[in-house]
């Protein structure tokens, strides 16, 4: 635990348990969703975190062509 | 008498006399306008003033159930607004905001289309200062675009309702049909405002300009008078759904890059405004009560969030993510204030967010809408890596950027822990937050499936980033210009119109050349040859002369007895 809080960090290993406590909650009672595909287990967490990796990676491929100089409107 | 005073109204005027007064008695003249305003709120629903010029009626105060929420949060924003600007010693900006506000609160109790266009500019004309006051080049530049284009809604709008004054005989400000080309033009004109894809350049552009006072007072009023209009005059029109989801969808990915981060701010606030275009093109009870219960907590979460970055820029002169970092311990109210925004908006449980966003989500999963569903859902991890990490990690964390400052000013700090207990309480309080909304509906958003299932995505989505950032994925952020739609208008447009107006200019200089060589050298020609000839001698000219006048004579005769006769 100790060389995992000097390794992640105190406030990433407590977001990592946030994360399991949320994971533990959802086996412990029944979540529902609006849809029927949310019902499957733990479908918000992977959601969630693939909806950020994708939003990540599509964004910084963006910068090539969306990046311009901070003088680009003034030249 | 008072209380039949269209709310906003004595603040407009009551604006007027701002200059005049010395600074500790302007902040406490300020107040007392707003709750002038907020008293005709009193009066209850119905049509409370209207007045006739020239045959044509002007209802200037009328209140339903869709009017008061909206009234409500305008008042609170006026206020926290004058408070987060108290500090500033100069009554330029006041009066902008006393009367800019004023209009805004004027024009969602308009009840026909003329009033409502009135203070449609006079939200544009007056909230124009607040990018001027920025006193830079850039906002020069960026105050012209913004008021063309706010003056261009208005166009619309007015010519919308003459079309529709020309076929009803009124103006009245009610639900308009789409198919009509009238309904097209009132459309165009608050999608404008509403920053609808391709039309929202102006707001990227202009926002992040104005001054740090200004960004908090802009992001309240122009674009949540759009969401207004468009509930009270499209609700149920589906092209809607269509036009929030893409409005949802995009901005997240431009937030990711830009590095300016009032900028990322209003690319979020463009996202929002998509969450409430979206219910309201739903249509139903519990859609609308969602995007207005959005629009409501948002002006209080997003204000938020624009304060603390103007407190940053004003103590410390840039908003650059690329040069900030490590301000919490300088500015610890400020940053936690920021970090209460960037959980309301990411709509953590307890949080205004949370209690207004699942409202939508619910009326869309009712209404079966799945792939829009899962783009809002998919917007909503979005929201929470620029939003809710970007804009408070940047600022307060990530690196040591070696800046030495101190806390915001007094004022400023009252304001955003205000703002930060209103986000808290509605989040915490939802039943009492739910009655001020149009539609009185049984709502719960407080069950062990929201609430796990939204812990889930939004820890899961932190951890992610988390991630990235740990592993030095995230690359680092850096001075530049995102291209966006205002691109189109700034740089595609000059681009191909200016040569073409060259090759006008030189074409028709050129024709100009032309045509004075060759009438020069005809002229040449005949005085030469008539010079040569004594055509112009004394008495040969006085013959010639009477002989051409009789001859047109005689033309013009033949020309009028031909037409006419």
């Amino acid at each position: 635990m100790k060389y995992l809080f000097e390794k992640f960090g105190k406030i990433n290993t407590s977001v990592l348990f946030l994360c399991i406590i949320f994971l533990i909650l959802e086996l412990i009672g029944h979540r529902y969703g609006e849809t029927s595909i949310e019902d499957i287990l733990f479908f918000p967490a992977f959601f969630g975190y693939l909806s950020c990796i994708i939003i990540f990676k599509l964004g910084v491929s963006l910068r090539s062509f969306l990046m311009k100089d901070e003088d680009y409107y003034d030249k | 008498m008072i209380s039949n005073f269209p709310p906003g109204l004595i603040m407009i005027i009551g604006a007027l006399l701002i200059p005049f007064l010395p600074h500790i008695i302007r902040q406490i003249y300020m107040m007392v306008l707003i709750l002038v305003s907020a008293y005709a709120l009193t009066l209850g629903l119905g049509i409370h003033s209207k007045i006739e010029i020239m045959d044509i009626q002007f209802i200037i105060f009328q209140s339903d159930a869709l009017t008061l929420p909206f009234a409500i949060i305008f008042h609170i924003a006026a206020i926290l607004n004058v408070i987060y600007g108290a500090h500033e010693k100069h009554w330029n900006q006041h009066v902008a905001i006393m009367s800019y506000s004023g209009a805004a609160i004027a024009a969602v109790h308009a009840g026909d289309l003329l009033t409502l266009f009135v203070w449609w500019e006079a939200t544009a004309f007056t909230s124009v200062f607040l990018i001027l006051a920025s006193k830079t080049q850039r906002s020069y530049k960026s105050a012209f675009r913004y008021i063309l284009i706010q003056v261009g809604s208005g166009m619309f709008l007015l010519a919308g309702a003459i079309l529709l004054m020309s076929k009803t005989g009124n103006a009245e400000f009610k639900n308009f049909d789409i198919n009509s080309l009238y309904g097209q033009l009132i459309f165009i004109a608050f999608g404008i405002k509403a920053a609808f894809p391709l039309l929202n350049g102006w707001l990227q552009d202009s926002y992040p300009e104005a001054s740090e006072i200004g960004t908090v007072a802009l992001s309240t009023f122009t674009t949540k008078l759009a969401i207004f209009c468009f509930a009270k005059s499209f609700a149920g029109t589906e092209i809607l759904i269509i036009i929030g989801a893409i409005m949802t969808f995009y901005p997240i990915f431009f937030a990711v890059i830009e590095n300016d981060l009032r900028r990322v701010l209003t690319y979020s606030l463009n996202n929002q405004l998509g969450f409430m275009i979206v219910a309201i093109g739903i249509g139903t009870e519990l859609a609308i009560n969602g995007a207005v219960a959005h629009a409501f907590a948002h002006i209080l979460y997003k204000g938020l969030l624009f304060m603390g970055m103007g407190a940053v820029l004003y103590r410390v002169g840039t908003c650059k993510a690329s040069e900030l970092g490590g301000l919490f311990k300088f500015m610890p109210i400020t940053a936690i204030c920021t970090i209460i925004g960037a959980i309301s908006i990411s709509a953590f449980p307890l949080f205004s967010g949370f209690v207004a966003k699942s409202l939508i989500m619910s009326a869309l999963g009712k209404e079966g809408l799945i792939f829009v569903y899962f783009m809002l859902l998919f917007a909503s991890a979005g929201v929470l890596h620029h939003s809710g990490i970007k804009i408070p990690f940047f600022a307060f964390f990530a690196h040591e950027s070696g800046i030495k400052t101190k806390e915001a000013p007094l004022n400023m700090i009252i304001a955003m822990i205000i703002a930060s207990a209103l986000c808290i309480l509605i989040g915490v309080f939802p039943t009492y937050f739910y009655e001020i909304l149009p539609h009185q509906i049984q709502y719960q958003p407080y069950d062990f499936s929201h609430v796990v299932g939204q812990l889930q995505l939004l820890t899961f989505a932190a951890f992610a980033f988390i991630c990235l950032w740990h592993f030095k994925i995230y690359p680092p952020e850096l001075n530049s210009t995102v291209l966006n739609s205002d691109w189109i208008y700034r740089k595609m447009i000059p681009g191909i119109l200016l040569p073409l107006l060259r090759l006008i200019s030189d074409i028709n200089k050129k024709t100009e050349q032309f045509i004075v060589f060759t009438f020069t050298s005809i002229k040449r020609f005949f005085s030469d040859t008539m010079i040569k000839n004594k055509v112009f001698d004394r008495e040969v000219g006085q013959d010639t002369l009477i002989v051409v006048q009789l001859f047109i004579i005689l033309l013009i005769f033949i020309f009028v007895w031909k037409i006419y006769l």
